[in-house]
């Protein structure tokens, strides 16, 4: 059962998977919170004011799990995180999900890929035997990437606060 | 639990509440699932035709979206079980308005931090000049 890196991986792959098997894969997200231990005087509420000092002992954080399952070849792949910001972008992943599930076209423009993730995923087509696997595979990657690489510059400031120290 | 679907609605109202009340407790899970309705058992493969004709349906199929709390065994009694079916036409309006049910249900995630990135800024101003008073 591995984890996968990043949430792009974990759509990359499952959307393979349900590809190959549409009709027996799904997609089990799990939100938990475990119990809190018992502590005098610890509301949940002092960790979100701003003006503390002392890193608040911090509570055991929720968890986000994101399951792809196929009963049929045993494949599962997950996806864990514990921050908030990401709740949106992964659900629209499920979306995405959902309409490879219900036989929807998907567009294309939302494609992410990174290089390795396209690598295994030649890989499980060839293994899936002989389907017709449809458009999503890396196609898209080398442009994603370039985009990608463009984030340098502003240094200038950076070297000055180092100097000082 | 065959034909027992709620509405798409119906779900989300309740969604909600199961959501609240795992809140309410302080600890407990939310399990969601979906998966592609199939209203026959899938065939027993006949020959290589049959086996990759869920592949390619001539129409969109629809999806099968369950929420549970997870309870099971001894304490089945508050077991929560929802379920909903997602018309192909309808994903796209179900999916925007699962990502905020979502977004509202799942607060106990990590915010954001915003407080340290701003620390480190006072500090680095902090730095700046007294290397100045230095230089």
């Amino acid at each position: 059962m591995p984890y996968l890196p990043t949430a792009a991986a974990w759509l990359t792959q499952s959307s393979l998977l349900i590809q190959a098997r549409p009709s027996t894969t799904k997609i089990t997200t799990r939100y938990s919170h475990p119990k809190k231990k018992k502590k005098p005087s610890s509301s949940p509420d002092t960790t979100t004011t701003d003006s503390t000092t002392a890193p608040p002992k911090a509570p055991k954080p929720a968890t986000l799990i994101l399951k792809t399952y196929d009963p049929v070849s045993g494949t599962c792949l997950k996806y864990q995180t514990d921050r908030a910001a990401e709740v949106g972008r992964l659900v629209a992943s499920l979306g995405r999900a959902g309409r490879i599930m219900a036989a929807l076209p998907v567009s294309e423009d939302t494609v992410m890929g990174d290089a390795p993730a396209a690598t295994t995923a030649a890989k499980e087509e060839a293994t899936t035997t002989n389907a017709p696997v449809p458009e999503a595979s890396g196609k898209p990657t080398p442009t994603a990437k370039e985009t990608m690489g463009g984030g340098g510059g502003g240094g200038g400031k950076k070297k000055k606060g180092k100097r000082g120290k | 639990m065959l034909g027992n679907h709620l509405s798409n609605e119906d779900f989300f109202v309740q969604l909600s509440t199961l959501f609240d009340s795992r809140r309410e407790n302080g600890h407990g899970s939310v399990f969601l699932t979906q998966k592609r309705l199939t209203t026959i058992p899938p065939a027993k493969p006949q020959g290589p035709t049959d086996v990759l004709a869920d592949l390619r349906p001539s129409d969109p199929q629809p999806i099968l979206v369950r929420a549970t709390n997870g309870k099971s065994k001894a304490s089945r009694a508050d077991k929560t079980k929802l379920s909903t079916v997602v018309e192909p036409d309808a994903q796209e309006a179900f999916f925007s308005r699962y990502a905020e049910v979502c977004k509202a249900g799942m607060g106990a995630l990590k915010k954001r931090d915003r407080s340290a990135r701003k620390k480190a800024k006072a500090k680095k101003r902090k730095a700046g000049a007294e290397g100045e008073k230095r230089g």
